[in-house]
């Protein structure tokens, strides 16, 4: 066999084929049928890149936790509770990049708190995070009023060019932000032991515990780098809209799920890649950037993603077979 | 003591052990002991008590009462980790393996090689498996193949390859030949035997006694939570083997 017929076996045999497929498919189809190729316009890439990253980010967590077996379905509350912890913690007047961490380290016992719920009460995540996506939606909501309050950042330019700002003239920095977490996450996953020691969880957790891995500590991790991603997020968001939104993150938890499965991750985990979750994630933002381009009322999104999430699955399971099929 | 004077010999030995699970009295005192070098194959009935003794021993379940010796030191066995770092390796039937995972990544799973910041040392870790699974005799295309794609025998392979490249003092084998074809059952009594020929101890455990009297030199039955018989293969014939299995179970 040829080198370069191997490289495009594996590639053939990749489960993120599909996803990739997907993801040309659409750019195409949303370059053919905006009005005058306005999908492509510089102006509205770059909404795409930085908005869109937004999500894009917790995605990346919603995929390195799921690649545990483990789901967070409570991405969207722990944002608009770190947003509105941003909040009070500007409010005491500390340096911003401080209120950052401070907020960061909110988001990391989030996380921490679902882990504790799941592992140590042995409930499954799904049902966890279910019930703290609806406490921490609920306690923002009634720490806030549920108004919209000020958040002008605008004082520490660093700031906003470190959450808001463009690389060159051009390339929105949340997007390099997405990038490297993507890099990040995917070394970590792909490179290193505590890599292994996800997988092996995920895939046979009895396994890896007989193995001497600690299960438990890994899906703790990986809860927590979920929070530290979502309160990252919350700080980009709060950088570009200068204020606090009580509604920000709603149905991100099932969008996120989306972004993950069509990007090949197996829902009962130890299967799945970054490239795939990457590629998932901005594909998801990607549909409902393209929609708004083309002008298609807000409810198509949901069906273009429905129809994408069953593609991909139905095109994934499909690969899977073949691929064993040939071994 | 007599425990002491055979210390020297022993690998394991386990005193007295008791297990209750809620109102299930698994273990109702049992002892055994496991020599250097030996392969005792552990039989009985079904529920009569063999896997909640081996996971005493690795760690998976902790005795409500009983000692453990290893090595001759008395040991307390908390955890998997604790028993795999005195040398306890375990190979389950389908339990000791991620199955989407490559046979290089689960031959190292939970000790991989780093060469620093965590990352994994792949280029080692894939020569050192095939090395350890060629020296099972077993040549296996790729250290990426994932496991799932590997037959049954193989995977059994890949299990007990570890064992011996992390060079446990103790193998436990719970059912290595369970649903198995014929041809895949003698490829895992042969890696038995290459565990024998390293000179690890092992502790086998089957229904089949045909399997077990190959290869092991000594069997224990239990049944009910404690321990009926322990003999020598010089001492029983593949009969009487079978009929001690059958009348212990029996026996109230
Ligand atoms: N985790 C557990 N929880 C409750 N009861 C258990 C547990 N594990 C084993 N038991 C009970 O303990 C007893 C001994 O079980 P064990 O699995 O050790 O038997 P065994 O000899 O390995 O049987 P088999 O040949 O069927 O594998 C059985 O009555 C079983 O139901
Ligand atoms: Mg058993």
């Amino acid at each position: 066999m040829t080198n370069q017929e191997s490289i495009w076996k594996r590639l053939i045999v990749s489960r993120s084929l599909s996803i990739f497929v997907v993801f040309i498919v659409l750019i195409v189809l949303f370059t053919v049928f905006s009005p005058q190729g306005r999908f492509l316009d510089p102006e509205n890439l770059k909404v795409l890149l930085a908005y869109g990253s937004e999500f894009s980010i917790i995605a990346l967590g919603a995929g390195f936790l799921m690649v545990t077996g483990e789901f967070d379905l409570s991405v969207g509350s722990i944002l608009v509770f770190c947003s509105f912890a941003f909040l009070k913690f500007f409010g005491l007047h500390l340096n911003l990049f401080v209120v950052l961490a401070l907020t960061i380290g909110v988001g990391a016992l989030l996380g921490l708190l679902n882990a504790m719920i799941t592992v140590k009460g042995q409930i499954p995540s799904f049902v966890a995070t279910l019930g703290t996506m609806m406490l921490w939606r609920g306690l923002t909501l009634w720490f806030s009023g549920g108004e919209q309050q000020a958040c002008d950042v605008s004082s520490s330019p660093a700031f906003v060019s470190f959450l808001n700002g463009n690389l060159g003239n051009f390339f929105p920095i949340q997007a390099m932000w997405f990038i490297v977490f993507g890099i990040i996450l995917g070394v970590i996953l792909h490179l290193t032991r505590l890599g292994n020691w996800i997988y092996s969880t995920g895939d046979n957790a009895d396994a890896a515990r007989a193995m001497g891995i600690r299960t438990d500590i890994v899906k703790m991790l990986s809860f927590m780098v979920v929070g530290i991603l979502c309160a990252f997020v919350a700080g980009i968001q709060i950088s570009r809209v200068s204020c606090f939104t009580a509604r920000t993150g709603e149905g991100w938890e099932l969008k996120a799920v989306a972004a993950c499965v069509v990007g090949g991750t197996s829902l009962r985990g130890g299967i799945g890649n970054m490239s795939g979750i990457f590629l998932g994630a901005f594909t998801i933002s990607m549909i409902e950037n393209g929609l708004v381009v083309l002008r298609i009322p807000y409810f198509w999104t949901y069906v273009v993603f429905g129809l994408v999430i069953i593609f991909s699955v139905l095109s994934s399971m499909y690969i899977e077979r073949q691929k064993w099929a040939q071994k | 003591m007599e425990y002491e004077n055979r210390q020297n010999d022993d690998i394991v030995r386990m005193v007295n052990i008791e297990k209750w699970f809620g109102r299930v009295y698994a273990l109702r005192g049992v002892d055994f002991h496991l020599k250097r070098g030996e392969t005792v194959g552990l039989l009985g009935d079904n529920g009569a008590g063999k896997s909640t003794l081996i996971k005493i021993l690795s760690g998976y379940h902790v005795a409500d009462k009983g000692d453990i010796y290893f090595d001759g030191k008395k040991v307390v066995i908390r955890s998997p980790r604790d028993a795999r770092r005195l040398g306890i390796e375990t190979v389950y039937q389908e339990q000791a393996l991620a199955p989407n995972l490559s046979i290089s990544r689960n031959i190292f799973m939970g000790r991989e090689p780093v060469k620093g910041f965590g990352i994994m040392d792949k280029k080692l870790m894939d020569e050192e498996s095939m090395q350890a699974l060629q020296n099972l005799g077993l040549r296996l295309r790729s250290p990426d193949l994932p496991v799932v794609t590997l037959s049954g025998g193989e995977r059994q392979g890949v299990a007990i390859a570890r064992a011996i490249h992390f060079k446990a003092k103790c193998v436990i084998l719970d059912e290595p030949t369970v649903a198995l074809s014929v041809k895949e059952v003698n490829e895992v009594l042969e890696f038995i035997r290459e565990i024998q020929r390293e000179g690890i101890s092992s502790i086998f455990i089957t229904h089949n006694l045909y399997h077990v009297y190959e290869i092991a030199e000594r069997f224990v039955v239990m049944a009910r939570g404690k321990k009926m018989t322990d003999v020598l293969k010089e001492d029983v014939t593949l009969d009487d083997l079978s009929e001690l299995v059958i009348k212990s179970a029996l026996v109230e």
